[in-house]
């Protein structure tokens, strides 16, 4: 992993059963896509945090206020000099997630295990049932604000960056990219109007940043698909979206810190706000069958 | 009362991670896939494209009485849970109660909010392709909900 730009970043799993028991100043936090999966069994001494009902605001779509996220890490024993560990289902999506929400929230030390929970059970580790109790945590996030401009860009913010034709990524899967999806019978209903992407947008589905055992693809791989294919340079201002900004998490941090992207931003709005907006350009590049 | 309605006043009497815990009990109750259906789930049939999780479903109806065969993979312990429950309130009872089950099931079993729209819109799919195929199968016209 230390041929990445930022490696500190990834740990392995070997790394996590070495030091998940430094539980003074080591949190592994477990954020996956199915609500029950930590309650099925986790690494000893992990913490659940879920996306939805942790990491959301119930009433407003956004994240969480600056309070609401203090008391979730306070209760789960994590303080501001904690070194947090992610990992999660998915090949890490969702645990890039929260860690893209921690880095709103200005926190320092956060790490991914990579490879996630499928490669912890490929590689027979420990899991348990057993819910960890730690001394509350004592933590006072940084305004929001302060990180906003790096790394999450709101509708207006892309609609700029679009005319501009600057540098767009989409990371869902080629039948949404095309806008091919809503014309299939029997798929998921998108929750949006319109079907298609931002124009210029690239496509690069997500999880070809991703080996099968659900570690990261290496530097070299990952240049070959982000700069060789795509023609991205690191020095780019970049904004990545998907449907609802989860997946394109993971394309976040695969570029800002395996591959030192300067300047990646989220558009956690993504496609569910996109597709419902009135009046903003969409390129459908799907035609139906007449 | 149905068992569908047992369940979900089941669910009702808990906390929230009682909740998860009895939803977690369903998932390890679902019976394991016999032979022929697994030679079919391995070659990709059955397959229901509703639902992001692999989601496999057989649905018949056999002298008026509805028959659930499914499978979920285990690293979805949510929808194996959900599916569980589905199976469990259906199976052997006449299509019209199918068609009379309400549509908002895990809001009435106070899982909606925690869950929240994206999850609940897969897993509403699963209800609304059983309610269909059994409507289909039962050969009459049976409203569904």
């Amino acid at each position: 992993m230390s041929e990445y730009v930022r490696p500190e970043v990834l740990v392995s799993c070997e790394w996590v059963e070495q030091n998940r028991t430094r539980v003074d100043n080591v949190r592994i936090v477990e954020s996956d896509e199915d609500l029950l999966l930590y309650e099925s069994g986790h690494i000893p001494g992990a913490v659940k945090l879920d996306w939805v009902s942790d990491l959301q605001d119930a009433v407003v779509r956004d994240y969480v206020g600056r309070e609401k996220f203090q008391q979730l890490l306070e209760e789960r024993g994590i303080s501001n000099d904690s070194t947090v560990v992610f990992y999660g289902d998915k090949n890490n999506w969702w645990a890039c997630y929260a860690f893209w929400a921690f880095k709103l929230f200005g926190h320092k030390d956060c790490r991914v295990m990579n490879g996630g929970r499928k490669k912890w059970e490929l590689e027979k580790r420990p899991m348990t049932r057993e819910v960890p109790k730690y001394p509350r945590g004592s933590y006072r996030a940084e305004d929001p604000k302060i990180a906003t401009p790096r790394i999450r860009a709101f509708r207006d913010e892309t609609l700029a960056h679009c005319h501009a034709k600057k540098p767009l990524i989409d990371v869902r899967s080629p039948g949404e990219f095309s806008g091919e999806l809503q014309h299939m019978p029997d798929y998921p209903q998108e929750g949006s109007l319109r079907t298609g992407h931002i124009p210029g947008a690239k496509s690069v589905p997500w999880a070809k940043a991703c080996n099968e055992d659900g570690t990261f693809k290496s530097r070299e791989e990952l240049e070959k698909l982000y700069l060789g294919e795509c023609g991205l340079k690191p020095s780019d201002d970049v904004i990545a979206y998907c449907r609802i900004g989860e997946r394109s998490s993971l394309t976040w941090f695969a570029l800002t810190y395996l591959l030192g992207f300067e300047r990646v931003r989220n558009y956690d709005g993504s496609w569910t706000e996109w597709g419902n907006l009135v009046g903003v350009p969409i390129e459908r590049t799907y035609l139906p069958k007449k | 009362m149905t068992r569908l309605e047992q369940i979900i006043a089941e669910f009702e009497g808990l906390d929230y991670q009682e909740r998860l815990e009895l939803l977690l009990d369903f998932s390890e109750r679902l019976p394991e896939l016999g032979e022929p259906y697994r030679a079919q789930r391995d070659a990709g049939l059955h397959r229901i494209p509703e639902c992001m999780t692999p989601v496999f479903l057989w649905i018949d109806v056999i002298d008026d009485r509805v028959r659930i065969v499914a499978d979920v993979a285990p690293e979805a312990p949510t929808v194996k849970g959900f599916v569980s429950i589905l199976v469990e309130a259906w199976n052997g009872v006449v299509p019209a109660e199918v068609a009379a089950s309400p549509p908002d099931i895990l809001r009435l079993m106070g899982l909606a909010h925690k869950l929240g729209m994206t999850r609940l819109r897969g897993m509403n799919s699963i209800v609304q392709r059983i309610k269909r195929e059994v409507s289909d199968r039962s050969g009459s016209a049976v409203p569904t909900n």
